[in-house]
């Protein structure tokens, strides 16, 4: 359970140009569900996935990640923290250019001092499951949107996170690679993963995979999907 | 294999590489004590005072023996010692021989 | 958390991955790096061994030589002091040593004449060094034809070549008897180039240099301390100039280090972005990055020195060829006894495999406190 307590985030704050991305937004998420944050561009999703993936602080408010407050932690406890819970899915899929697939799967849990042979076993396991071991000693930039992406979830589930965040996930992707990614939402389901997924593809938020939508605009909740 | 394997591996090759060199050092330095030798009892034997590094001039040959006013006198091998002698062209008849 | 040294390994092997990534590049910038301790070690490592071998070769030099000084110049000496020297007390032997130098117009080289205290062959004969040898084309039996002070012929025969090991100190001997010598130069029989002396007592040198001085005036005591002393200093000298040189080209090399690691690429910050996004502290970013300077700086150190080894103590010596040669058209060719210590290679390191990591780390501080969140807007 993630819950949100007034949450403000102001960037460029005393500043001329200052702009609130966020504003005033309580919320509880639910555990083991798929949630869908939904709403024009520039309305705050992407703003609030960060402050909820530990991956910026907000201005004002706190959040609580099951009973833990998360909001005060020092930077490494907070990278810990999202490193251990989150796995991150991106919109442009962010893969290290230059280096194989593989690695590119591996690179996040590099840090954590995992023996290399079992950690590499686990990550061609993942790219196993999502079919793309073939490819994996390809660079990652001659890999087609779809492997990209596979490769990038591969990434994300590298250290085995409690909560997978992705944003914008199909912006990149057709019809068909869409509709795939969005079984594998429900295979993250079936695995009692939380997922949260910001973005504004029908594809997405109709899903029937999807528990609950969220509606945002101008950094504000319209509607709660509830 | 790893890369950090080779690396290592490649440190380590040229770790050994390097005490093979001063291993090296140490061993040769033994046997050519012996060489040295000879050429000291041969520096003793005809009183010689200075390496045989530069002959073109006297000061140069015999560091230690030149004259007083000669140029180098402090530091005989620098590169100039006097300011006009970077200004002075190869004396004629020395070079391009 | 974790294996430490697994941790290391595994951001060594991303390290390296992404340096392979700008091959050309970074191979470019090894070499470069490489050739400089190359040059740096060469220089250290010749000197010290060619000052070593001074030293050592040199414990056989007199222990006090005496000029005569006229009108600031070295002039000849007359045996009479001999005689004087002989009466200071503490002094054992002198000798009045008779060389002198001889340009061949032939070669276009200087030699140096010189007469033994015991020559043993006769007159006519010489006994020549590697350097005459080679630049002459001659051996023993072989004749090398002189044109004396006045102008008539002087032929001498080569009896003896001196051993070529010993040619750092003998490469352009000639060794001949005094009668030849005088004769050669037209050197009256009452004068010498210098005299050199014994001392007793070891100890009591610098007091014996003393009483010569203050009995002939006009002398000038050379010790064999400030001999040695004086080869300590130009190798020292010689050495610590090319080494600020070289130092110029080291530090230009780090400022380059250090505008490269500052001046990162768009690329390379967003990628440095995702590393943070994915997981990745700060301080595993600055690790990358040290082992990123480390490697580069570790082989390319470890290279350069143990080439520097193979150039100047198995080949001649190609490098400083140039600079030993100077204007001479006669110069030794000799193979220096290998000496290498720990001392020197740490000052190596310190030269340079340590401020060129410092400058790639510092300056990446920056680009490492990033935002993780930074990837998620484009
Ligand atoms: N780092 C930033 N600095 C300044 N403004 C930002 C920054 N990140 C986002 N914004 C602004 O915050 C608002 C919300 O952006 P974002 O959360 O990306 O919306 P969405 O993902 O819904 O499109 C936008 O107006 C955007 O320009
Ligand atoms: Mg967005």
């Amino acid at each position: 359970m993630i819950e949100l307590r007034d949450i403000r985030k102001v960037f460029n704050e005393g500043k001329p140009h200052a702009l609130t991305a966020v504003d005033g937004v309580s919320l509880v998420l639910d555990a083991r569900a798929v949630t869908v944050l939904q709403g024009p561009s520039g309305s705050g999703k992407t703003t609030l996935l960060s402050l909820v993936g530990c991956m910026a602080r907000p201005t004002e408010g706190r959040i609580l990640l099951g009973d833990r407050e998360i909001t005060s932690l020092p930077e490494r406890f907070l990278t810990d923290v999202r490193r251990r819970t989150f796995g991150f899915i991106f919109q442009q899929f962010n893969l290290v250019k230059g280096i194989s697939a593989l690695e590119n799967v591996m690179l996040p849990a590099y840090p954590l001092g995992e023996h290399h042979a079992s950690l590499k076993k686990r990550a061609r396991a993942l790219l196993d499951l999502f079919g793309i071991l073939p490819r994996e000693s390809s660079k990652a930039e001659w890999l087609s949107g779809g492997e990209a992406q596979r490769t990038a979830i591969c990434r994300a589930l590298i250290n085995d996170p409690q909560i997978i965040i992705a944003d914008e996930p199909t912006a990149h992707l057709d019809t068909k690679l869409s509709r795939e990614f969005m079984d594998i939402v429900g295979r993250f389901k079936a695995e009692q993963k939380t997922v949260i997924i910001a973005s504004h593809d029908p594809l997405v938020y109709g899903s029937p995979v999807v528990d609950r939508v969220i509606t945002m605009r101008d950094g504000k909740i319209e509607a709660a999907g509830r | 294999m790893r890369k950090s394997t080779l690396f290592f591996m490649s440190l380590a090759v040229q770790s050994v590489l390097l005490i093979g060199a001063f291993t090296h050092a140490a061993y040769q330095h033994g046997r050519d004590a012996f060489i040295l030798g000879e050429t000291a009892a041969l520096v003793k034997r005809l009183e010689l005072t200075d390496l045989c590094l530069f002959t073109e001039a006297r000061y140069t040959r015999h560091p230690t023996q030149a004259d007083l006013h000669s140029p180098f006198q402090d530091h005989p091998l620098s590169f100039e010692h006097f300011p006009s002698g970077s200004l002075l062209a190869l004396p004629k008849g020395i070079g391009g021989r | 958390m974790g294996n430490w040294f697994e941790r290391q390994r595994n951001i060594i092997d991303f390290t390296l991955s992404s340096l392979v990534r700008r091959k050309g590049k970074n191979l470019a910038l090894l070499l470069v790096y490489a050739l400089l301790v190359f040059l740096l070690a060469s220089v250290m490592f010749f000197t010290h061994a060619l000052r070593r071998e001074a030293s050592f070769v040199l414990q056989g030099a007199p222990e006090i030589v005496v000029q005569r000084m006229s009108a600031g110049r070295h002039e000849l000496i007359p045996a009479r002091y001999l005689g004087m020297i002989k009466g200071i007390r503490g002094v054992s032997g002198v000798r009045g040593r008779l060389w002198g130098y001889y340009f061949d117009p032939f070669s276009g080289a200087n030699y140096t004449l010189m007469v033994p205290e015991a020559f043993s062959h006769g007159s006519g004969d010489v006994i020549i060094g590697q350097g005459i040898a080679r630049t002459r084309l001659v051996g023993p039996g072989d004749v090398l034809s002189f044109q004396r002070y006045d102008g008539t012929p002087a032929i001498l025969t080569v009896r003896e070549v001196l051993p070529s090991a010993s040619e750092l100190v003998s490469s352009d001997l000639i060794v001949l008897s005094e009668n030849d010598f005088r004769r050669f130069f037209g050197m009256a029989p009452g004068l010498y180039t210098d005299i050199v002396l014994t001392v007793r007592n070891a100890k009591e040198v610098a007091t014996v240099a003393g009483k010569v001085q203050k009995l002939l005036p006009d002398t000038r005591p050379i010790l064999k301390s400030e001999i040695l002393r004086t080869y300590d200093t130009i190798f020292d000298w010689r050495s610590g100039i090319i080494v600020v040189i070289l130092s110029s080209a080291v530090l230009a090399f780090i400022i380059f280090a250090w505008d490269k690691a500052s001046g990162l690429s768009a690329e390379e910050r967003k990628e440095i972005g995702i590393l943070k996004a994915i997981g990745w502290e700060t301080s595993d970013v600055l690790l990358m990055k040290f082992w990123e300077g480390a490697a580069v700086s570790l082989t390319a150190f470890l290279a350069g020195v143990l080439l520097a080894y193979v150039h100047v103590f198995f080949t001649p010596v190609m490098l400083f060829e140039p600079v030993l040669k100077g204007w001479s058209t006669l110069y030794p060719s000799f193979k220096l006894v290998p000496f290498i210590n720990p001392y020197q290679v740490a000052t190596l390191f310190f030269l340079t495999v340590v401020p060129y990591t410092v400058a790639t780390i510092v300056p990446s501080w920056r680009a490492a406190t990033i935002d993780p969140d930074s990837v998620m807007r484009s």
